[in-house]
């Protein structure tokens, strides 16, 4: 959104439509661009848990299933560096590198603006260790590690054995390199590095300059390998995640924070211990919180399934700490209130139920749109006229105007388009009177 | 004066908002600064209370 100007049935708005560098009505969504891309970025759609290429869609079944191209991160648009491997394997020709970015004026009656949330930053409340224990994570990150389309396929592999396994990955290469370092000696001095280095520590052979220099790149090879062994010892013993912490109210009903309660929290706590269960029959959870908020159709029957079925523990107590134990397991400092005693519970992995935020970036289009936020940063709205804000003709709906699920941003949405609509078509009928 | 409406965000709400108005027989300018709709529904396995997929 650039600019809007206007008012109420006469806004007069421009949009910046920004390049993909894709050509849209030649794109066929087949993927070989990206295939052959050599460029490889963190990808936000898995939470950073993830890689992508700099030619990307942000999610396979997108829609439009058009690629584009990342340019900060692009070879040839971002860094300057001779590349263009996507345009030259496209069959469709698609790609178009001078493409640019397009202003694009237009007229509306009304405005709707539904731009949803962002979730809260947990690594504000240092101690609950977001950041630093690795197997401490963000409720939208278990998402996409419960999901079969995310970066574990499916199954909870704990973040802290994910790091080993690239770190193992990467040895292997160290390793494989000086190995093929040790060869040109080898072959020279006609003999295994290993036995050459017997001799030297016994004192049979006194090695010469290049046989030194040899030596010492035997030494570092070795400590590579012996340190490969002992990870790849420890990681044949990784297990998936089986015993989970989900912890309420991170960043809400906190007056350090958000006072208010984020609404949908509670119930997606329930529902990701309910389908790690169904991912893996030895999971078990246990969700910490003030009181287990299920407010909705079918919502307090499927919490008590939950506690039933899915092998779930509400315990009710406000977590105060969060460390990491042995073997990269965190520890849940908390107290029980039901019989007054601080407890530490350990867990392959937490999960912390984070705060509803407004939008990034919401109070640079709320200037544009020329409408209010509240104290908390969302649109500014009325309880008797919910999804009108402060200006006419502009409405909202979703999490943009307050925290709340998707039953209830739907239904929230069709009353906007209602209003909307109220607005347009009595115009159409004045001017043909 | 214009019957247009722009929905601004393509998440569930301003895509529901669009269906909606588009089934009234208006037209509906959406604008999304991600390259593709579907918000974070798009990013959620299953949603509740019917463990129904998201996307």
């Amino acid at each position: 959104m650039e600019k809007v100007e206007g008012d109420a049935g006469n806004f007069k708005i421009t949009v910046r439509k920004k390049a993909r560098y894709v050509d849209d009505s030649k794109c066929t969504g087949c993927g070989s661009c990206a295939e052959k891309c050599p460029t490889s970025v963190i990808d936000d759609y898995n939470e950073g848990l993830a890689e992508r290429k700099a030619i990307y869609k942000y999610f396979a079944q997108g829609i439009p299933s058009v690629f584009t191209i990342d340019a900060p991160h692009c070879r040839q648009l971002g860094q300057g560096k001779k590349c263009g491997v996507c345009a030259k394997v496209c069959q469709a020709g698609a790609v178009d590198f001078e493409q640019k970015d397009q202003i694009i004026e237009f007229e509306v009656g009304a405005i709707i603006s539904a731009v949803g949330y962002q979730v809260f930053d947990p690594s504000v409340i240092p101690e609950y260790g977001y950041g630093k224990i690795d197997n401490v994570v963000t409720a939208i990150e278990f998402e996409r590690l419960l999901s079969a389309s995310g970066p574990t396929g499916g199954h909870l592999d704990r973040p802290s054995d994910m790091k080993t396994e690239k770190e193992i990955g990467e040895l292997k290469k160290q390793v494989n390199k000086a190995g093929k370092g040790l060869q040109r000696f080898e072959e020279k001095f006609r003999e295994a590095s290993a036995e050459f280095h017997k001799k030297v520590e016994s004192g049979a052979v006194s090695p010469d300059d290049e046989q030194v220099e040899w030596m010492t790149k035997y030494a570092e090879f070795a400590g590579m390998e012996s340190r490969l062994h002992s990870l790849e010892e420890k990681a044949a013993k990784f297990d998936v995640a089986t015993h989970l912490a989900f912890i309420q109210c991170v960043g809400s009903r906190d007056f350090r924070f958000y006072p208010f309660c984020s609404g949908y929290c509670c119930m997606h706590s329930v529902k990701e211990a309910i389908i790690a269960k169904e991912h893996e029959s030895r999971t078990n959870s246990f969700v910490f919180g003030m009181d287990i908020r299920a407010v909705g159709k079918g919502f307090e029957e499927y919490k008590v399934r939950g506690g039933k079925e899915s092998g779930i523990q509400y315990i009710r107590g406000r977590v105060a700490e969060i460390t990491e134990g042995p073997d990269n397991n965190p520890l849940v400092w908390y107290e029980d209130t039901r019989v007054r005693e601080v407890k530490a519970k350990e867990v392959d992995m937490v999960i912390l139920a984070t705060a509803c935020s407004p939008a990034r970036g919401l109070d640079k289009l709320a200037g544009i749109l020329d409408i209010e936020l509240d104290e908390y940063g969302f649109i500014k709205t009325n309880p008797i006229n919910p999804l009108d804000t402060t200006r006419k003709g502009v409405f909202t709906c979703g999490c943009a105007q307050a925290p709340m699920d998707i039953p209830e941003s739907v239904a929230q949405a069709s009353s906007a388009a209602a209003r909307a609509a109220e607005l347009v078509i009595q115009i159409e009928e004045k001017q043909v009177a | 004066m214009s019957q247009d409406v722009l929905v601004i965000g393509g998440g569930i709400a301003g895509i529901q908002a669009s269906l909606d108005l588009a089934e009234m027989g208006l037209k509906v300018k959406m604008v999304e600064r991600l390259p593709s709709i579907g918000g974070v529904m798009a990013q959620l396995d299953k949603t509740f209370p019917t463990n129904d997929c998201a996307i």
